[in-house]
């Protein structure tokens, strides 16, 4: 049977456009374009688009598991669930982290720990391997939980030796999220050997075309005399760099970031590339 | 921090069972179906535990479910929207009149309220008295619902036999291969709930 929409018949479907905070300054770095007179002006979203699928993806140790629950921090702590499928790490060590994270930030952990639902994925193999299955619970925990926010950490935990099943796997989890209305966050691994500029390769094959837009994370180790003069920071430094690779939803900014994570353990974004290191020739 | 370590949700056919026990229960037992010759109401009963599951549980849309089990996006909106609040009062006797209502439909949502909110319908096993135990004897019954799903009736010997090899029959506390059950009766069968009255007339013969 085929269906078929008139534009118009849309209107009351098509969802809101605001932001779902991270904690981050990425949250400025999401905007939507108002008229005003005759001009255009940006207007920052204040938090990645609701009910977008981001991507968040980069090579191991760029800050990914650590962004992923700064934003799971910030929205429970605001009231709204979170449920977590952790992949990679057991869950009494994400309560740990999540702890830690609650602290640093000044966040009412009692608060977050009763807003966060959390399937441990990492100790199941029934649940890892069968996507089925691992679906059909998250639909459980959305349905009792009332959760509004999800993350995947990672996701390409669940295609880790089948990656030909990368795209069927990401889609039927894209389409999940999509159906029950959830702003979702899948974490996805990078090789060291996928050129870091890009994020065609991340987690698998064009894994990117399916979600809502994707993050790359990204670490330069100084290691050479250019990098000292350039950078102005020493040898051995690592130099974090963070960039909205595209997003369908909505407008964003498209210039490359420093971040830090700093001491507590907190992703910090500081500048554009170009400005950090501008002040850095000065 | 609540953490689900283990698959959860999802059996859609465990839970429509859960509800089609159930819903027998509300209505007094099979015994009492039996007694009544209400025994066609079954499939009806079955057909309406897996709307209200699909419905509930799996989010499924009316086409998708329609769909899923061979039925009219309008008989799965009539069982999903029945008042099971004047099902109720109906088969208590508070109406004279039978209800417009979808009857299966309104004692299914009955029996699927009534174990979500005893928490039975997550639980991977439900804790059994001896009343349950004697319900749980028709179990039968579901498994032959189940594998006649999209079966043309009248049925022959061999579409059924086909379909149902293996399932054990207990019938007043004796157990028998359905093979056995199946020599024993008539032929075509014209539908389920002839099946299934026949099959319990056979065993208990």
């Amino acid at each position: 049977m085929a269906r078929y929409y008139e534009l118009k018949e849309l209107e009351t479907k098509a969802p809101k456009l605001f932001g779902i905070p991270t904690g981050t300054k990425l949250d400025d770095m999401f905007y939507r374009i108002e008229r005003e007179g005759d001009r255009y002006i940006k207007k920052p979203l204040g938090g990645i688009p609701h009910l977008a699928v981001m991507n968040i993806t980069g090579v191991p140790d760029t800050g990914k598991s650590v962004f992923a629950e700064q934003f799971a921090v910030t929205q429970a702590n605001s009231g709204y669930r979170v449920l977590f499928v952790t992949v990679e790490s057991p869950a009494n060590f994400l309560y740990t982290a999540l702890k830690q994270k609650a602290e640093a930030m000044g966040a009412d952990f009692s608060r977050v720990e009763e807003n966060i639902v959390v399937i441990d994925a990492a100790e199941s193999d029934e649940l890892r391997e069968n996507v089925r299955a691992l679906i059909d619970t998250m639909a459980y925990a959305i349905r009792e939980k009332k959760t509004s926010n999800v993350i995947i950490d990672s996701i390409t935990g669940l295609y880790e030796h089948k990656e030909v099943m990368a795209r069927q796997i990401v889609r039927q989890v894209f389409n999940f999220l999509k159906k029950f209305r959830q702003t979702g966050i899948l974490v996805s691994q990078k090789r060291s050997a996928q050129a870091s500029e890009s994020a065609e390769a991340a987690g698998g094959l064009a894994v990117a075309h399916i979600v809502d837009g994707t993050i790359v994370l990204d670490k330069k180790l100084i290691e050479t005399r250019w990098d000292v003069n350039l950078y102005g920071l020493p040898l051995g430094e690592v130099l974090r760099t963070l960039r909205i690779d595209g997003c369908r939803l909505t407008a964003h900014d498209s210039k490359t970031w420093v971040f830090e994570i700093t001491d507590t353990g907190l992703v910090d974004i500081i500048s554009p590339l170009s400005d950090y290191v501008e002040s850095k020739i000065r | 921090m609540e953490i689900i370590a283990r698959p959860k949700g999802g059996d859609v056919d465990r839970m429509a069972e859960k509800v089609f026990m159930k819903s027998i229960e509300i209505l007094g037992g099979l015994k009492k179906l039996v007694e009544y010759r209400n025994l066609t109401w079954l499939p009806s009963l079955a057909e309406a535990a897996y709307v209200i599951v699909l419905r509930n549980e799996a989010l499924k849309t009316y086409s998708e479910i329609a769909r899923e089990l061979g039925i009219t996006e309008a008989t799965a909106k009539n069982i999903a929207t029945a008042d099971d609040v004047k099902v109720l009062d109906y088969i208590r006797g508070g109406l004279e009149e039978r209800p417009k209502e979808h009857m299966a439909g309104g004692i299914a949502k009955l029996a699927y309220r009534a174990l979500k909110e005893s928490g039975e319908l997550d639980l991977d096993e439900v804790s059994l008295n001896d009343e349950m135990t004697e319900i749980l004897e028709i179990a039968w019954a579901v498994q032959v619902l189940s594998k006649i799903k999209g079966l043309d009736f009248p049925a022959g010997k061999e579409q059924l036999a086909e379909r149902l090899a293996g399932i054990l029959v207990k019938e007043k506390g004796r157990e028998y291969r359905i093979e056995e059950l199946l020599d024993r009766i008539d032929y075509p069968v014209k539908s389920p709930s002839e099946l299934l009255h026949k099959l319990k007339m056979a065993a208990s013969a």
